[in-house]
């Protein structure tokens, strides 16, 4: 089988929302000793682009993308333990979580699901989560970026309590905010860094956030700079 | 406050639904927990006691004297009473903590609910009861109803639910088809008790799931619980929230009479459906109702005004969701003047 064919198979049973046909392809990858790497790379998250774009597009929504991920990570099951063992983490660290007083998590879900595609390292606190356990694990983590998600306009508030407290802690991480009631207006308002009104959003503004430094998706490995420089040279 | 206004809200809203002369537009902002504000009271002691619901209700109308008493606590509040466990915030709304339907196996627990006796259907019902014995003469009190499939979604854990559209449509319409008769025996009870329930859909909103979904899964049991409704010679009111473009030409179809909609231009609602339902809408909750001043607000009102009063099948101002339970005193003195100031007819903005 043509490598080119795996990487499509690959892609394809993500926008086709298929977790067994990923399986199967991610298979194909090893027993024709495709790079696991570079089948990630080309194959799965290509797939998750086309899906993102068909999200933006509005002719995917949230039951689509739910089990487009699940395909996805289906397939990087299987590809996990070939990945190369010795890796450098050069991943930003992002701090998940529904701010305290909501216990509304599928966009909080989601939002993590696309930043995990999109090669962020995804702590997530779940829902209903105290401010100060924000500012603690950012400040633990050193994260690069802290999200907080809320779908009741009470927790709106809490929003730039946490804001204020990573500040008085004197925390860099970046701050961004998202959700059912909240507006750029209201994000700008309490001082966060950004403002995603969808998942898909998310990734685009959580990359904008950390522009000058390069997001590698999923493991950066020395073994496979020369991968990844020639991706980039195709670019 | 003192209203200033001709009619009583509900000689204004049969007027209104019998197409004959009323003074203004109804003015309806979706008072839901708010309410409890005007008792000082926590959301916690209005939605778990009958008469507290009740009472703060009755001393928000006094208070504002609003077209519309709505009595509501959460979008699933049915899912509970059919066994889904909520877990009870101190100060605001309640929410699911553990959906009722695990596994497959679960369907065997689920059943339509006696409205008389489970989870708290019954303080809903006294509440209903007091309104209806206290204020009852002067406006319409209309408990809200989450529908069959927000419903549903809250009795299967909304996430594993929608997944299963794709993966076991069968699951999803076996929990409809229960869910839908429990919103039956509901509205048959509150009918009884002399309130005029209304039924709320926000996770079948556009930004959630497809049209193609929402004319499988959803639209039938609308159509059925419309029928029923109008059974009753009631009109139909369906609320979704945010995003709506997309699937309310759906929600036009199902029967309702009146959209109660968020997240969409009015102007493109009525070139959309304006024909066919009265629409209901749409000042921002968060931008307008909690943090706006009372001159946004005003402005947010006329605008609404501007764009849907001449609906062909008749507009209501009201908010596009929940009133937020911090909404500042001055910001809904400041939505009701406005309302009762440019929805006077015939309108009249300058």
């Amino acid at each position: 089988m043509e490598k080119s064919d795996i990487l499509y198979r690959l892609a394809q049973a993500v926008i086709d929302m298929d977790a067994t046909r990923a399986t199967e392809a991610a298979a194909a990858v090893i027993q024709h000793n495709v790079d696991p790497y570079e089948a990630i790379i080309e194959g799965l998250a290509k797939g998750m682009d086309k899906v993102n774009e068909l999200f933006e597009n509005e002719e995917y929504f949230v039951p689509e993308i739910l089990l487009c991920a699940d395909a996805m990570n289906a397939g990087i099951e299987v590809l996990r333990p070939y990945l190369p063992k010795e890796t450098t983490w050069n991943k930003k660290k992002v701090v998940i979580g529904v701010v305290k007083g909501d216990t509304h998590d599928i966009g909080k879900n989601l939002v993590k699901i696309m930043l995990d595609n999109a090669g962020f390292e995804m702590h997530d606190l779940g829902r209903n989560v105290p401010y100060a356990k924000f500012v603690d694990t950012a400040g633990e983590l050193k994260a690069d970026l802290v999200c907080l998600s809320t779908l009741m306009t009470t927790t709106m508030d809490g929003m730039q309590v946490i804001i204020d407290d990573l500040k008085k802690a004197g925390i860099a991480s970046r701050v961004m905010v998202g959700g059912g009631p909240i507006s750029q207006g209201f994000a700008k308002n309490i001082g966060a860094d950004g403002y995603a009104k969808n998942a898909a959003e998310a990734v685009k503004v959580a990359k904008g956030l950390f522009q000058e430094i390069h997001v590698p998706l999923i493991l950066k490995t020395p073994e496979l700079a020369s991968v990844r420089r020639n991706q980039e040279g195709a670019r | 406050m003192k209203s200033g206004d001709d009619m009583a809200p509900k000689e204004r809203m049969l007027a209104t639904l019998q197409g004959k002369e009323v003074d203004r537009l109804l003015v309806s902002p979706l008072i839901l927990n708010f309410a409890s504000r005007s008792l000082n009271m926590t959301v916690r002691s209005f939605c778990t006691n009958g008469a507290n619901m009740g009472n703060a209700n009755i001393a928000c109308f006094k208070k504002y004297r609003h077209d519309i008493i709505y009595l509501f606590s959460t979008t699933s509040t049915l899912a509970e009473a059919m066994g889904t466990k909520m877990y009870f915030p101190e100060d605001d709304a309640p929410q699911v903590e553990t959906p009722l339907i695990q596994t497959r196996e679960d369907l065997k627990r689920l059943k339509p609910v006696n409205p008389e006796k489970d989870g708290r259907l019954p303080v809903y019902l006294e509440a209903v009861k007091r309104c209806v014995d206290a204020i009852g003469n002067e406006v319409f009190i209309v408990p809200v109803i989450g529908a069959p499939f927000t419903t549903s979604a809250a009795l299967r854990g909304t996430e594993t639910f929608i997944k299963e559209l794709y993966t076991d449509p069968e699951l999803i319409h076996t929990l409809m088809k229960v869910a839908t008769q429990s919103v039956k025996n509901l509205i048959d009870t509150y009918v009884k008790a002399g309130g005029v329930p209304v039924t709320v859909e926000p996770v079948a909103t556009g930004s959630m799931i497809s049209e193609k979904h929402f004319r499988e899964f959803v639209l039938p049991y609308l159509k059925e619980i419309y029928a029923h409704i109008h059974s009753y010679g009631l009109p139909g009111v369906l609320h979704i929230c945010g995003k709506t473009k997309r699937v309310i030409q759906c929600m036009a179809e199902s029967g309702a009479d009146i959209l109660s909609i968020d997240n969409i231009d009015l102007l493109e609602a009525k070139e959309l459906v304006g024909e066919k339902v009265c629409l209901m809408g749409n000042v921002s909750p968060a931008d307008g109702m909690l943090k706006g001043s009372p001159d946004l607000i005003m402005a947010m009102v006329k605008e609404c005004v501007a764009k849907a009063a001449d609906n062909p099948k008749g507009f209501i101002v009201a908010t596009g969701c929940e009133v937020p339970i911090h909404t500042p005193h001055e910001n809904m003195v400041a939505f009701l003047e406005a309302g009762r100031k440019y929805a006077r007819l015939p309108v009249n903005l300058n």
